[in-house]
């Protein structure tokens, strides 16, 4: 029964770190990149290929998934949303981030392969450690050490303001000598480490998998919408709520029902609270 | 009481009031100007009598009805017809589609009486395509007619607008800065074509910052300042009116 | 001869390829891989009017096809049911279950309404797995084929071949009069759409529900070209594959998103290596389109044809016909 709950949590805790990178590229670009669930799958394929295929040392591999993910968030933003922004037709950067998403996920499978393999120990760690393996405790601790400091970059520095100021009013931003476009693909870097060390410090729970990009894309997506929009907190409550829900429907339905559970979730909170539990309400567009 | 009203009518975001207490009645086959100095609350106004705000204070009423829960296309369907501040076609559409989609309140046929080109459906499309057609050449886009949207200069996007309010049948008309980027002679033609419209028994109401010719062709003029109506009347009254010129007007 | 004639002339020329494919393939495979064009532009022709007219990105509809499919397989299959028949409950169901996805998503934003339409199909998929008994699990369903005449494979491809040509025709005509100029609305404009009166969220379950019944028939046909399915034939990556088709052909026309299905559907299997990357390519070719040809390749045969006929665009001061406008406002009451 613990057991459930703290895999649910840990589970919950990739879902909310995927919400948290949603948030970051929502904060300076009012987008949602399909690729944001590719960004923490390839942390954990990096990962794993550079400490357990190239044998590099573990605090590298952890800089190097790291950067892969800050890598892959800037290139959807420069090749996913800069032009496309520029348009008029809000649609066009859906179908950009769902090409690049694509793209990234089919490379990933041919290359890596669609087997999900292993992912090494980071810790030494005899691996009857039950619930205290670090598979569970290492990404709900991270990334609420993460979501803490998102808060604190928001409120406290000037590059946090930087952000809402660029997604409230890109043209009054400009106006003001702020170089918007540098301040998003900035964001988008930093949704894609954000990304990037989600996914390799879950890599013994999920293993590396070409396949988890669409998935977190669509349950990080559930759990930012549960959460609202925009939270931080929200994200981390979102995330933990759907982690725990899949666990337990696991448990008590044999993970028959995960998908179709999680998404009543989902429409129960949009039918009850469009905005989410945390979330902001949107104002009219005229 | 024939009209389309607004009674009392407040409205504020967060904070900020953007209308306080303004009583505006517009008469069919008047031309009724709404002026003041941006963030006055014309546009406001005008998205409270169309539909897209619902007021916090008062009323807005249809021939007495009140219209304060009908919807944005409830209204279209009673009437009430508007034009925007920066033209919203469809530009991969020509002008004759872009204004034939004006006329959307007389379709009747369904889903699947188009599907199947039904007799009825086809005799529809004819008529609403002359009535289109007309008021094309009626706001002097003839030589238009199949041209893409979005290849239309800024003066024929802004008459194709019109037109397609017009296709609505409208009896009242409401326009959002109709004049912006127009030349001296593209202003004249909107003013004949805005005459005409109102000849024909349809009320008009004129959000515009060009104040001559506001005052060259309203009946009456209402001023709003910071959300306040500070003056109304006829154009001579509104023009010599000290208020008007010390916030609006005066240099 | 005029525009018009050419058109017709064309379209008459087209016809009699199409329909006497049977006799100028070299074999049937050939066959086969026409027959599953027309399958998926059953789906595609349906899903055009909501993706490429009305602008709702669904990116799941292979759910709907599977919901198609399996319907067809249990009814036709292993409750022997008249397969003609069963194909038009198939569509029924189709439409229904697209009715119970479009009530609750259609009215949310685009990226939601899009992960709404991904889980669905996610969702089918499982569903399929998890009821062993209805559908067989994981080991699928054997799925029969028609019943005579059209039991053999040209046989088959004609009654492919007429319902697409159906579809075909009733989206055509949805496109050409009013209804489409509302969707495209919806699609480009939802303000400009309101303030003339259009309903937006019925429009948009509307042609929902419509695609939900030609991805009901369309599964069905799918299903008896494949003769047999189980959850994994239906890949999320195949709704990806419709959607590319309709927005690298280009939304706002039929015969794009037409082509599109033609050279997608059958690259992979001509062009041999492009069969292991085919996810891949489409994703490319979608970001291709997006970035640098937005409006899909319809649109650049239409700019070449536009070339050809050479019409110039010569500036022109509005010049305003008072007596007809005059004219026009007077029509009060509609003319009927």
């Amino acid at each position: 029964m613990l057991t459930v709950i703290v895999s649910g949590l840990a589970i919950g805790a990739v879902y909310a770190a995927a919400a948290l990178a949603y948030n970051v590229m929502y904060s300076t670009s009012k987008v949602l990149s399909v690729t944001t669930g590719h960004l923490c799958m390839l942390g954990g394929v990096f990962g794993a290929w550079f400490i357990a295929g190239l044998g590099l040392p573990i605090p590298v591999g952890l800089a190097g998934a790291i950067a892969v993910g800050a890598l892959f968030g800037w290139i959807t933003e420069i090749v996913g949303v800069r032009r496309v922004l520029a348009r008029s037709d809000e649609h066009l950067w859906l179908l950009s981030t769902l090409a690049l998403a694509t793209m990234i996920q089919q490379a990933v499978g041919l290359w890596w392969g669609t087997e999900p393999k292993p992912f090494p120990r980071l810790i030494p760690q005899d691996f009857s450690a039950g619930l205290f393996d670090q598979k569970y405790w290492l990404p709900i601790l991270v990334v609420i050490l993460m979501a803490a400091g998102l808060e604190l970059f928001y409120r406290l520095t000037l590059w946090g303001k930087l952000f809402q100021a660029t997604s409230e009013d890109a043209f009054a931003a400009r106006a003001r000598g702020i170089p918007t476009d540098r301040v998003r693909s900035l964001s988008y870097l930093l949704s894609g480490a954000v990304g990037g060390l989600a996914g390799f410090t879950a890599g013994q729970l999920t293993f590396a998998f070409f396949a988890l990009g669409l998935s977190l894309t669509l349950n990080g997506f559930i759990a930012l919408a549960v959460g609202g929009l925009g939270s931080n907190l929200g994200a981390l409550v979102g995330g933990a709520g759907l982690g725990l829900l899949s666990a337990f429907a696991t448990y008590l339905f044999g993970g028959e029902y995960q998908q179709t559970i999680a998404v009543g979730l989902l429409m129960l909170v949009l039918l009850v609270r469009p905005e989410g539990l945390f979330g902001a309400k949107r104002v009219r567009p005229v | 009481m024939i009209g389309l009203q607004a009674r009392g009518v407040g409205k504020h975001f967060g904070g900020v009031v953007a209308l306080d207490d303004v009583s505006l009645n517009l008469l069919p086959g008047e031309i009724h100007g709404l002026i003041g100095p941006n963030g006055s609350g014309k546009t406001t106004m005008l998205n409270l009598l169309s539909g897209y705000y619902r007021p916090d204070e008062g009323d807005v009423l249809l021939d007495g009805t009140k219209l304060s829960g009908h919807s944005v296309q409830q209204r279209a369907r009673l009437g009430i017809a508007r034009t925007f501040q920066k033209p919203r076609l469809l530009g991969t559409l020509t002008v004759l589609d872009n204004a034939m989609l004006g006329a959307w309140r007389d379709v009747a046929s369904g889903f699947l009486t188009t599907a199947f080109a039904l007799p009825r459906t086809l005799g529809e499309e004819r008529a609403l395509r002359s009535r289109a057609e007309e008021l094309i050449h009626g706001v002097g886009l003839g030589h238009a007619i199949h041209r893409r949207a979005n290849l239309l200069e800024h003066a024929e996007q802004r008459f194709l607008e019109i037109a397609r309010a017009l296709a609505l049948r409208p009896r009242y008309l409401l326009l959002d800065e109709p004049a912006g980027g127009l030349t001296g002679a593209e202003i004249d033609h909107l003013r004949r074509i805005v005459e005409v419209v109102r000849d024909s028994g349809i009320g008009v109401l004129l959000v515009e910052h060009h104040t001559d010719f506001v005052f060259r062709i309203c009946g009456r003029v209402t001023t709003l300042d910071r959300g306040r109506l500070i003056k109304h009347g006829s154009p001579d009254e509104v023009r010599t009116d000290a208020e008007v010129i010390r916030v609006y007007l005066g240099a | 001869m005029t525009r018009g004639r050419a058109k017709w002339a064309l379209a008459l020329v087209f016809g009699i390829v199409l329909v006497s494919l049977p006799y100028w393939v070299r074999d049937l495979y050939q066959l086969h891989l026409a027959s599953l064009i027309g399958a998926y532009w059953v789906l595609i022709a349906g899903l055009n009017l909501v993706v490429g007219y009305t602008g709702q990105l669904s990116i799941g509809h292979v759910g709907l096809l599977a919901v198609g499919s399996y319907c067809f397989a249990i009814l036709a299959g292993k409750l022997g049911l008249d397969p003609q028949l069963s194909m038009a409950i198939c569509g029924a169901l189709g439409g229904l279950v697209g009715a119970v996805l479009g009530l609750p998503s259609l009215r949310l934003p685009g990226f939601y309404f899009a992960m709404a339409t991904m889980a669905f199909a996610l969702i089918v998929t499982e569903l399929s797995l998890a009821q062993g008994d209805v559908t067989g699990g994981g080991t699928g369903l054997s799925v029969p084929g028609f019943s005579a005449p059209f039991d053999t494979p040209w046989g088959n491809y004609w009654l492919i071949l007429a319902i697409g040509t159906l579809i075909t025709w009733l989206t055509w005509n949805v496109a050409c009069l009013m209804w489409g100029r509302a969707l495209i609305a919806v699609r480009d404009s939802e303000v400009a759409a309101a303030s003339v009166g259009v309903g937006i969220f019925r429009l948009k379950l509307t042609v929902f529900i419509f695609s939900g019944v030609t991805a009901g028939i369309g599964g069905a046909l799918f299903a008896s070209l494949q003769s047999y399915i189980t959850p994994d034939t239906f890949v999320f990556e195949i709704g990806l594959f419709f959607f590319v088709c309709i927005i690298i052909g280009g939304r706002g026309t039929i015969l794009g998103p037409f082509i599109g299905t033609v050279i997608l559907t059958a690259l992979p299997e001509l062009v041999a290596p492009l069969a292991k990357f085919g996810t891949f390519f489409y994703g490319l070719t979608l970001l291709v389109v997006v970035l640098l040809i937005p409006e899909g390749f319809g649109r650049l045969v239409e700019l070449a044809v536009a070339r050809f006929s050479g019409e110039p665009h010569r500036s022109h001061e509005v010049r305003p016909d008072l007596v007809r406008l005059g004219a026009a406002l007077k029509e009060r009451e509609v003319a009927s």
